[in-house]
């Protein structure tokens, strides 16, 4: 069984709020679904080989080519258009 | 003025129908696309299955197709034909929402490879279809828009995640779709409402610009009515794609090899994938292998016994590359933001736990707790030496057999909310879809039945990496042999 504060260290790592009153619900759900996962443990498995990728594929480097970007507006377009050019968030330095 | 046929009085995939009557002028491609444009509107506030209609696109592409035939050029494989595409490929300037509250009014400033493809075909977008948020579901159910019914009972769910997709199709409001696969994404609503489903092999269609899920198990793949029209998309989606990492491509045409003899053809049962499953399925899946037998193939009988420890495997591992592919999702340069915050880190986790869904979080969750110190060697590490093993597993089997049939889903179509009680009973529906994603294969679902409440039963067959032409042969020759599909060459009767 998953403890409290076990869930809100993880939520914390995946930067997610979890409301006070759904956390007895998360911990019930995260337990079972853990303990569904552990079962994996019960697998004799010799082979200590860890998967890397599907096709064996290796790293292809492209050539250092400078290629145009994308247009500044254009990625601001989905924030209203930014502020002076930038993201804006607003002013939140600590003292 | 439809005839069903052409040709000589052979039937034709709907694809081809479509470009024939189009190429001799007995119907113009903008008044095809109204066509199929007036079918979404008689029948999507009740199915369901665009979350974005685009008329605009539709009708402009449709005037350029009508202009290449009025200066009497060829059309090429797709263009014209009406589809639509799943909500997570990114469409420039149309909104690209994951039917999730954290995207809804994002517009994608590039396109996903596989549909600048199709704009280069000139294929008519009708639309975005709906999914279960971020591709995390099996019913529809966990879209922001609501679920997506069944059009061939619409007491019924289209299944998931790609159930806009499918429903797309099977209410004839596309000619195809595209859809994503993760776990059976593709599969699983194809089969629950009597279409096919395609899913090819891991790196042999570009993932670039699909909103990832899980990157090392998500592929696209075609949803139509035929085993015919899925080869005629996939041909033109395998593209080697420089912007995907992982492509390869393809270059065998598998439209070519439809019509090779399956005498011979030896198609591998294991019995694993048989456990559970109702017994209207096991007896359409018994005559579908019996039709096999009977068109020449041999059966022989596998063993896999790790089989059973695949879905932990899979959840394992698409949960732990979830919460890192989502961890993209801050808030600050698209998707949603949150009214009041007092600093950049209650801002960021405001954002993710308001703008995503409860089963988004708790799979992030999960994977977060699957990666972090202290459980990673017990959960990740472990899965990932046994998803090497599968794999090794299925090489020994292909071996000795040139594809693996199996049933697509061990029940059909669930009703509105059945889904949604019980998470891990929902998670095993996934059983024998889930083994094809962990392995990289490509996988077809064909349509071989119906159970007792009329529902269509769906018929996998499994191939080797890179042997997709293989497995779309040998549903195209099952397709052929038992007449055994659905209504293909014609368009909507919906007055324009």
């Amino acid at each position: 069984m998953i403890k409290k504060d076990e869930v809100l260290k993880i939520a914390k790592l995946a930067k997610l709020s979890v409301d006070e009153n759904e956390i007895e619900q998360l911990i019930e759900d995260m337990s079972k679904i853990i303990e569904y996962a552990d079962s994996i443990n019960n697998v004799a498995e010799t082979v200590d080989v860890e998967f890397d990728n599907i096709n064996n594929i290796v790293n292809a480097f492209n050539e250092d080519i400078v290629l145009d970007s994308y247009d500044r507006d254009e990625i601001l377009k989905n924030r209203e258009g930014g502020e002076n050019g930038y993201f804006a968030i607003r002013k939140s330095i600590r003292g | 003025m439809q005839s069903g046929k052409a040709l000589g009085g052979e039937k034709l995939s709907k694809i081809k129908y479509l470009k024939n009557i189009m190429e001799t002028k007995e119907i113009s491609c903008v008044e095809l696309t109204k066509k199929y444009l007036n079918s979404i509107e008689k029948q999507n506030n009740i199915i369901n299955a665009y979350v974005n209609v685009t008329v605009e696109e539709a009708i402009k592409t449709a005037k350029k197709v009508d202009e290449k035939i009025a200066a009497g050029e060829k059309l090429m494989p797709l263009e014209g034909i009406p589809m639509s595409l799943k909500d997570n490929i990114s469409t420039k300037n149309i909104e690209t929402t994951c039917c999730s509250k954290m995207l809804q009014g994002y517009y994608p400033i590039y396109d996903a490879t596989v549909w600048k493809i199709l704009q280069d075909q000139n294929s008519v977008l009708l639309g975005k279809t709906n999914m279960d948020e971020f591709a995390m579901g099996s019913s529809c159910e966990s879209s922001i828009y609501g679920a997506t019914l069944n059009p061939h009972n619409t007491d019924y769910v289209a299944g998931g995640s790609s159930g806009g997709a499918a429903a797309s199709v099977k209410g004839n409001m596309a000619a195809f779709a595209l859809g994503s696969d993760t776990g059976g994404s593709i599969r699983q609503p194809a089969s629950f409402c009597g279409l096919v489903g395609f899913k090819p092999t891991y790196g042999t269609v570009s993932r670039y610009g699909v909103v990832a899920y899980a990157s090392s198990l998500d592929q696209v793949g075609p949803i139509t009515n035929s085993v015919e029209d899925a080869a005629i998309v996939y041909d033109c989606l395998s593209l080697f794609d420089p912007k995907d990492a992982t492509s390869i491509g393809s270059k065998i045409s598998t439209v070519d090899k439809l019509n090779s003899s399956i005498k011979g053809l030896k198609i591998g049962i294991v019995e694993q994938y048989f456990e559970g499953i109702s017994e209207d399925i096991k007896s359409s899946i018994d005559e579908a292998i019996k039709a096999y037998e009977d068109a020449g193939a041999q059966i022989i009988h596998f063993q896999m016994p790790k089989l059973h420890a695949v879905l932990p495997v899979y959840f394992i591992i698409s949960c732990a590359e979830a919460s890192s592919n989502l961890g993209r999702f801050d808030g600050i340069r698209y998707g949603y933001k949150t009214d009041s915050y007092k600093d950049i880190e209650e801002m960021i986790c405001k954002n993710r736990s308001e703008g995503f869904g409860k089963e988004v979080q708790r799979r992030m969750l999960l994977g977060t707790y699957v990666l972090s110190s202290g459980y990673y060697d017990a959960y990740y590490k472990k899965a990932q030496n046994l998803r090497y093993s599968i794999i090794q597993d299925f090489k020994k089997i292909f071996e000795s057999c040139d594809v693996i049939l199996t049933p697509s889903v061990p029940v059909t179509a669930f009703k509105k909310g059945e889904a949604l009680i019980d998470p891990i009973a929902t998670y095993m529906m996934d059983i024998c879809t889930v083994p094809v994603n962990i392995a990289g294969l490509p996988a077809i679902s064909v349509p071989c039945g119906f159970d007792r409440n009329k529902m269509p039963i769906g018929m996998q067959l499994i191939g080797n990496s890179f042997e997709d032409y293989k497995v779309l042969n040998a549903a195209y020759q099952y397709e052929k042999q038992t007449k055994n599909i659905g209504e293909t060459s014609s368009y909507p009767e919906v007055e324009i």
